[in-house]
């Protein structure tokens, strides 16, 4: 399954199934900008195939769990208020 | 003898056999990171790569100062000169008088060979490498320092802060508020609400950045000036009203933003793992980006030792420790830390005159400006080598009392410490020990102070003459 998007989480209770949350993801595509961040509004699940793009969880000291997660990416978010931009 | 840049630096390393020049393409994503972590724990060559993946034109050089050798080099001195040596020079020019740096004009600067502002100053156009598998970004800035002004005095401060790329024009660190950079910002512009502006110079000359990274007092332009033997040329930043080495490779101008913060860490760490909580932190945001041609960025790997952070603080640490029981009358011969003890150990040697010198050795140095960096002081009597290892370990556990020799403090800490738990990391907490390893002075000395037995002390001096006159004539080799 191709891995869209990494999320930082402290455990798996910080991922609740297809609820709204807020994400800060990093970009996994290949090229000069992966890992840039991106801030969103998402549903994710544990479910590799329920949405369409692929999420890979990692811990708080960076480890990898094993199983991926899917999601969908509902909006962008700006967390840099506008007067810094 | 001081190089101007690194490409001066490049050339003394390669000269001494100390570089490794790498030509096939190298993955910013990992493998640059793998290499140099491997240099490190082998203390080998500083790669030099010279193909990167993605960035055609730039360039790495890696584990620029990781070891003893190499800060040799630095400095001008035979790269094979011993730590003591290394140290009575390094002393030497820092306590000549202060050398100010010069500005120089823009024509004459290498780091304006190429200038990127507003939208063209993309982050993600310059190589920053994925350093370990598992930290929580690119971190452009491993080896390298931030150019920060007072608002109130003007005093310019270097400091070596870590920043990772967050997205194009955001870059995220702890500024930690016990650091020079952190008291301004934390004291001064954050609760006025304003930006500070900022410049991270990448790819410093060796001794800026030796400088950058060293705790002392004097503004670390000045500090350059001093190791140099010639003032340090500047020149004014793009966009803020900063200066910085003409000669540096990259510089990343913009603003520290006072009301927000934003995910930084996890991050491979000096002391051998990733430790500090992945948190809200500082938010630097870019104005400009300019960079001299064919840019080479600067890669340090922490982790297991001895990567430059470990040996450069250990060194620097020490010595302003020294300077610092020294002037407070203190007879101590010395303060030494092993690299590998992630400059958490100090070891100081004095002669102990009066009862509880070790105690007000640890007083004054976990009380100090040095004191959130490290943990455990062993403080050894004047007999004993403090660089000598087999000595130091042998004093530890022979003269050390276990109830009356330990002694625990509370003090300032950081998020760093893997013995901390979470919480503990998050409030910084800084629990400290002292290891007493001098005989009590009130010991009377004819029948209660153990004698050491080594050759050198329980045998008279004409038997000892006699067998090292007749040394290899019993059949040893000489050594
Ligand atoms: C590679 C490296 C990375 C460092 N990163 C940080 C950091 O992110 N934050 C910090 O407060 N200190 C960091 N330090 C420690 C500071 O560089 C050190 O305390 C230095 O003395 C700071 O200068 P200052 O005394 O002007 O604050 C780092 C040191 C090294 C060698
Ligand atoms: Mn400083």
């Amino acid at each position: 399954m191709m891995l869209h998007y990494d999320v930082f989480v402290n455990s798996l209770a910080d991922l609740p199934e297809d609820k709204e949350l807020q994400l800060a993801l990093r970009d996994l595509t290949p090229g000069k900008y992966k890992y840039c961040y991106k801030n969103v509004k998402a549903l994710v699940s544990p479910d590799p195939k329920k949405y369409e793009q692929g999420l890979q969880v990692r811990f708080g000291r960076g480890q990898i769990h094993p199983a991926p997660y899917s999601i969908k990416v509902l909006e962008q978010v700006e967390r840099i208020p506008e007067r810094w931009r | 003898m001081a190089f101007k840049d690194n490409r001066e630096y490049i050339k003394a390393l390669d000269a001494a056999g100390e570089l490794v020049t790498i030509n096939q393409e190298v993955d910013w994503d990992l493998e640059a990171g793998a290499i140099v972590r491997k240099v490190c724990e082998e203390q080998g060559p500083s790669p030099l790569m010279n193909r990167i993946k993605d960035y055609p034109g730039h360039r790495y050089l890696g584990a620029p100062i990781s070891t003893y050798k190499k800060l040799a080099i630095c400095l001008g001195l035979d790269p094979n000169s011993s730590i003591p040596q290394i140290a009575t020079e390094y002393l030497k020019r820092t306590n000549r008088p202060p050398v100010k740096p010069v500005l120089v004009d823009k024509k004459q600067a290498p780091c304006k060979e190429n200038i990127l502002l507003g939208k063209d100053a993309d982050l993600f156009m310059l190589p920053a490498p994925m350093v370990h598998d598992g930290d929580g970004g690119r971190y452009l800035a491993t080896w390298h320092f931030v150019v920060t002004k007072d608002p109130d005095n003007g005093d310019v401060n270097w400091g070596m802060y870590r920043q990772m790329c967050y997205d194009s024009y955001t870059m995220t660190g702890p500024l930690l508020p016990f650091s020079d950079g952190g008291k301004v910002f934390h004291g001064k512009y954050k609760p006025r609400g304003l930006p500070m502006p900022f410049a991270t110079v990448i790819g410093p000359d060796p001794l800026s950045a030796i400088a950058a990274c060293a705790p002392s007092p004097i503004p670390e332009s000045d500090y350059t000036g001093m190791l140099m033997g010639k003032p340090v040329e500047l020149v004014k930043c793009e966009t803020v009203d900063l200066e910085v080495p003409a000669h540096a490779e990259i510089v990343i101008e913009g603003e520290i933003l006072p009301d927000v913060s934003l995910e930084e860490a996890p991050f491979g760490e000096y002391t051998g793992y990733r430790t500090s909580p992945r948190d809200l932190r500082t938010c630097y945001r870019v104005k400009a980006i300019t960079f001299r041609n064919d840019p080479i960025t600067t890669i340090s790997n922490m982790g297991v030792p001895t990567d430059e952070g470990q040996l450069l603080r250990s060194f620097s640490l020490c010595l302003e420790m020294d300077a610092l029981l020294r002037s407070q009358g203190i007879p101590i011969t010395g303060a030494f830390m092993w690299p590998e003890s992630t400059h958490h150990l100090v070891v100081i040697g004095v002669k102990p005159i009066y009862s509880n010198i070790a105690a007000q050795i640890a007083q004054l140095v976990f009380g100090s400006k040095l004191g959130p960096w490290f943990h455990m002081v062993v403080v050894v009597d004047d007999q004993t080598d403090i660089y000598n290892y087999n000595e130091v370990i042998h004093a530890l556990t022979t003269k050390c009392h276990p109830q009356k020799g330990i002694h625990i403090y509370e003090g300032a800490g950081t998020p760093l410490y893997p013995f901390l738990s979470y919480e503990e990391r998050l409030k910084m907490a800084g629990p400290k020990v002292v290891f007493d390893c001098t005989f009590p002075i009130d010991w009377d000395p004819l029948s209660e102070v153990p004698r050491l037995v080594s050759f050198k002390t329980v045998y008279p001096k004409e038997i000892q003459d006699k067998v090292l006159a007749n040394w290899e004539k019993y059949g040893f080799k000489a050594r």
